[in-house]
C-alpha cells in the first residue's frame, strides 16, 4: 500500500537567459563557422544561466496527496512540467510508477469550432483517456458540466464559464493512478470550484489515488493534501505535514512584516480612477507592537482622480496566517460615503479582543464605487503581527481555536 | 504497472514506436479535429479540395497541353498532368501543414505530454482526404476520355506509399527544424513553388533526362518527388518504366525518413522549452 509512487532525486533544471530561445539560422551558421575556425563557438557563454530548480529530492507514497507551496517563481510549475515529462530535467532523475495524468491547464486543446461533444473527446484523449473510456463516462461528464443543452453547439458560442465547466468535467473524470494538478482551480466560479475540489477529494481519499497539487489557496491545499513541500527559489526548504508547511510558508512570508506602506508619489499603484497612497496599521503599544487588548486602527489613503462626487468605499479582506479569511471590513457598511475629487483618508478600528495572537495580512484591498463597482484592487498589502498583552490578566491558556475570539459580555446569575 | 524513469544523465535516442501506438486514439482524434476544422464555416466545404487541383490542371492544360504541346506519348494531357499532380499536391499539402504544425500546437506542447510526432503525422492523414478527392477527379477524367489504366496499376499502392513516406520524411524534418529556425516558415512556400516545376508534373521526366547533362539530372532527382511522380504516373498510365535515376529519389526518401525520425526525437526533448 505504501509503495513509492514518485521518487525524485537531485533534480535540477537550468534555463539559458538572454540567449535567443529559438535561434536563427544566421546564428547557428555563425557558431558552426567559428567551430570550423577552431575558436570553439563560445557565444553561448555570454548567456546567463538560470537554475529554476536545484537539488530537488522527495518521495511520494502511493495514495498520498501532496501539496506544493511556494511564491511565484519558486519553481512549482517547472517541477510539475518536468514530472509531467513536458520538459526534461538538466540534472538528476525521477521515477514514476503508474499511469499519470497532468492537469496544468483546463481545456488543453479545446477547439472553438468544434462542438462540446467533440471537445470532450478531444480534451479527454489529450489528457490520456481512451475513446472507449470517454464513451462510457460521457453522460456523467455532461451532467457534471451542466451544459447538456449546448452539447452540440460549437464551443466558440459558449460563455467562458461554460467552457471552464466543460473542461473541468472532463478533468474530474480522469482515472489515472497519479494526478498532477497545477493551479487550475483559480478559474471558474466559487460554487463550481467547490464541486471540483469535492470530486478530487473523493477521488484521492476513496480511491487511493496519488495527487501532486499546486495552489495558492491554502484552504484548498489543507483540505485536499496531507503532506506538503515548500519550494523557495528553486529549492525544497520544508517538507512535512501540510499544516506545518503551510504555517512555515506563511511565517516566512510574514517575516517581512509591513505594518505601514507609503507609496512613493511616482509609483502609486492604481489606475485612471484612483491611486493608492498609503496603508497602515497603527501600532497601539510602544516598540511598534500591536496588542489585542486594545482596538487596532487601520488607515488607508488614496486619491480620487474622477471628476465630481461619487460614493467611494474601501473594502479589505483580512486573512490569518493559514490563509483563512477572518472577515471583510468595508466602509460601505457605515452609510453613504460621498466624496469628491482629491485626497481621502479612510480609517477604521478593529475592536479589542477580536483577533488572536498571530500573523495577519490584508489579502485583498478594494476601492469600490457606488457599493458595487470595483474601481481598483490591490493584492500586495500590509501584513502585521498581533500579540497577546504581556501580562494576560484574562483568558485561556490553551491553543488558539476558532478564527476570532471576541470578548463576549457575560451575565452570570 | 507502468513505470517511467527519466534521467538527465542517460539520454538514449530511441524511436519508441510502441509508445506511438499507445497514443493512437489521440492521433485519430487530432486528425479528426484538423479535418473538421479545415472546412468549418466555409460555404463550399470539401468542394474546395476539388477546386484547387482543378484550377491548376486547367492552367497546365492550357499552357503545356495546348500552347506548348508537351509530348505525352498519346495520353490526353489533362490525364497526364493530374496523374503527376495528385501525388505532388499531397506532398505539398503535408509540407505546408506540418512545417508549422508544432508551432501551431504549442499551447498543447507546453501543457501536456504526448509523443510530439503525432502532430505532423495527423497532418499527413488529413492530406489523404485531398489525395482521395484528386483520385476521384482523375478517375472521372479517365472515364471521360475513355482511357484504360495500364496493367502496371498493381504497383500503384507501392507508389502511394512512397508518396506518403516522402511527404512525411520532409514534413517531419520541417516540423522539427521550424521550431528552432523560423526561417523555414519562409522557405517552405518557396520550396513548394520551386518543386512544382522541378518535378515532372507538367512534362515527362524523359525531357529532362534527354536534354540535361548527367550531373544535372542527378541533381534533379535529388528532389524526392521526382522519382515518385515518375513511378506514380507509370503505374497508372503505363509507358516507359521509371528511369535508373528514379532510384536516387527512392534511396533518398528512405534516408530522409529515417533521419527525420531520429532528428525529431532529438528535438522533441527540448521542444517545450524552445517552441
Amino acid at each position: 500500500m505504501s509503495d513509492i509512487a514518485i521518487k525524485v532525486e537531485n533534480l535540477g533544471k537550468c534555463y539559458q537567459i538572454g540567449h535567443a530561445k529559438s535561434g536563427e539560422l544566421r546564428e547557428s551558421f555563425g557558431q558552426w563557422f567559428k567551430k570550423l575556425k577552431g575558436s570553439n563557438g563560445k557565444a553561448a557563454e555570454t548567456a546567463y544561466e538560470f537554475w529554476a530548480l536545484q537539488n530537488i529530492s522527495f518521495e511520494v507514497r502511493e495514495g498520498q496527496a501532496v501539496g506544493i507551496i511556494g511564491h511565484n517563481g519558486a519553481g512549482k510549475s517547472t517541477l510539475l512540467k518536468i514530472l509531467s515529462r513536458i520538459t526534461e530535467p538538466t540534472k538528476g532523475r525521477f521515477e514514476i510508477r503508474g499511469r499519470v495524468s497532468s492537469l496544468l491547464e483546463v481545456g488543453t486543446g479545446f477547439h472553438p469550432e468544434l462542438s462540446g461533444r467533440e471537445n470532450i473527446y478531444l480534451n479527454g484523449t489529450i489528457l490520456g483517456m481512451k475513446r472507449s473510456e470517454i464513451r462510457a463516462k460521457f453522460d456523467e461528464i455532461v451532467a457534471f458540466s451542466g451544459v447538456e443543452k449546448f452539447i452540440d453547439t460549437p464551443v466558440k458560442h459558449y460563455s467562458s464559464g461554460m467552457k471552464v465547466r466543460l473542461a473541468f468535467a472532463v478533468a474530474a473524470h480522469l482515472e489515472p493512478e497519479i494526478l498532477i494538478i497545477d493551479e487550475v482551480l483559480a478559474v471558474g466560479d466559487a460554487e463550481f470550484q467547490k464541486k471540483c475540489l469535492g470530486k478530487m477529494d473523493e477521488v484521492s481519499k476513496n480511491e487511493g489515488r496519488t495527487i501532486l497539487f499546486v495552489s495558492h489557496n491554502m484552504l484548498a491545499l489543507q483540505s485536499l493534501c496531507s503532506e506538503a513541500i515548500l519550494l523557495s527559489s528553486g529549492e525544497v526548504t520544508a517538507t512535512g505535514s501540510v499544516d506545518q508547511v503551510v504555517s512555515t510558508y506563511l511565517r516566512a512570508f510574514n517575516a517581512s512584516e509591513k505594518i505601514k506602506i507609503v507609496y512613493p508619489s511616482s509609483e502609486c499603484p492604481g489606475n485612471q480612477s484612483v491611486k493608492l497612497l498609503s496603508q497602515e496599521v497603527v501600532p497601539n503599544e510602544h516598540d511598534h507592537l500591536i496588542v489585542n487588548d486594545r482596538p487596532l486602527e487601520m488607515t488607508f489613503r488614496f486619491e480620487n482622480l474622477q471628476k465630481g462626487e461619487s460614493v467611494l468605499d474601501v473594502t479589505f479582506h483580512l486573512a490569518d496566517e493559514m490563509g483563512n479569511l477572518v472577515f471583510v471590513g468595508s466602509s460601505a457598511f457605515s452609510g453613504n460615503n460621498m466624496v469628491g475629487n482629491g485626497l481621502h483618508c479612510y480609517s477604521c478600528q478593529i475592536p479589542a479582543y477580536l483577533l488572536h495572537e498571530g500573523f495577519y495580512l490584508i489579502s485583498r484591498l478594494l476601492i469600490v464605487k457606488d457599493k458595487g463597482t470595483i474601481l481598483y484592487e490591490h493584492r500586495d498589502n500590509i501584513t502585521f503581527q498581533v500579540k497577546e498583552p504581556t501580562v494576560a490578566e484574562f483568558g485561556w491558556k490553551g491553543a488558539k481555536e476558532g478564527i476570532v475570539r471576541p470578548k463576549l459580555e457575560w451575565v452570570i446569575k | 504497472m507502468q513505470k517511467i524513469v527519466v534521467d538527465a544523465n542517460k539520454h538514449q535516442v530511441t524511436l519508441n514506436l510502441r509508445e506511438l501506438l499507445a497514443y493512437k486514439d489521440l492521433f485519430l482524434v487530432l486528425a479528426y479535429r484538423d479535418l473538421k476544422v479545415r472546412y468549418a464555416q466555409t460555404f463550399l466545404g470539401l468542394f474546395w479540395a476539388f477546386i484547387q487541383p482543378a484550377a491548376t490542371l486547367l492552367i497546365f492544360t492550357v499552357v503545356f497541353g495546348v500552347a506548348v504541346k508537351v509530348e505525352t506519348g498519346g495520353v490526353p494531357y489533362p490525364i497526364f498532368a493530374i496523374a503527376g499532380m495528385s501525388a505532388w499536391a499531397y506532398f505539398a499539402f503535408v509540407l505546408n501543414n506540418s512545417g508549422n504544425s508544432i508551432i501551431g500546437a504549442q499551447e498543447m506542447v507546453k501543457k501536456i505530454y504526448f509523443p510530439r510526432l503525432i502532430i505532423p503525422l495527423s497532418k499527413a492523414v488529413v492530406g489523404l482526404v485531398d489525395f482521395a478527392v484528386a483520385f476521384v477527379f482523375m478517375s472521372g477524367l479517365m472515364i471521360f476520355y475513355g482511357f484504360m489504366p495500364s496493367a502496371n496499376i498493381i504497383y500503384l499502392p507501392l507508389f502511394i506509399l512512397l508518396t506518403i513516406i516522402s511527404a512525411l520524411a520532409v514534413g517531419i524534418w520541417l516540423s522539427a527544424l521550424t521550431i528552432r529556425y523560423r526561417d523555414f516558415q519562409q522557405i517552405v512556400p518557396f520550396m513548394i513553388q520551386f518543386g512544382l516545376y522541378a518535378t515532372p508534373i507538367a512534362y515527362p521526366a524523359e525531357t529532362i533526362i534527354k536534354s540535361l547533362p548527367n550531373w544535372a539530372v542527378i541533381i534533379y532527382y535529388l528532389n524526392p518527388m521526382a522519382g515518385v511522380v515518375e513511378g506514380f504516373r507509370w503505374s497508372i498510365l503505363g509507358g516507359e518504366p521509371p528511369s535508373k535515376y528514379a532510384y536516387i529519389s527512392f534511396v533518398l526518401i528512405i534516408l530522409l525518413f529515417i533521419s527525420a525520425l531520429y532528428y525529431f526525437r532529438k528535438v522533441e526533448r527540448i521542444m517545450a522549452d524552445i517552441v
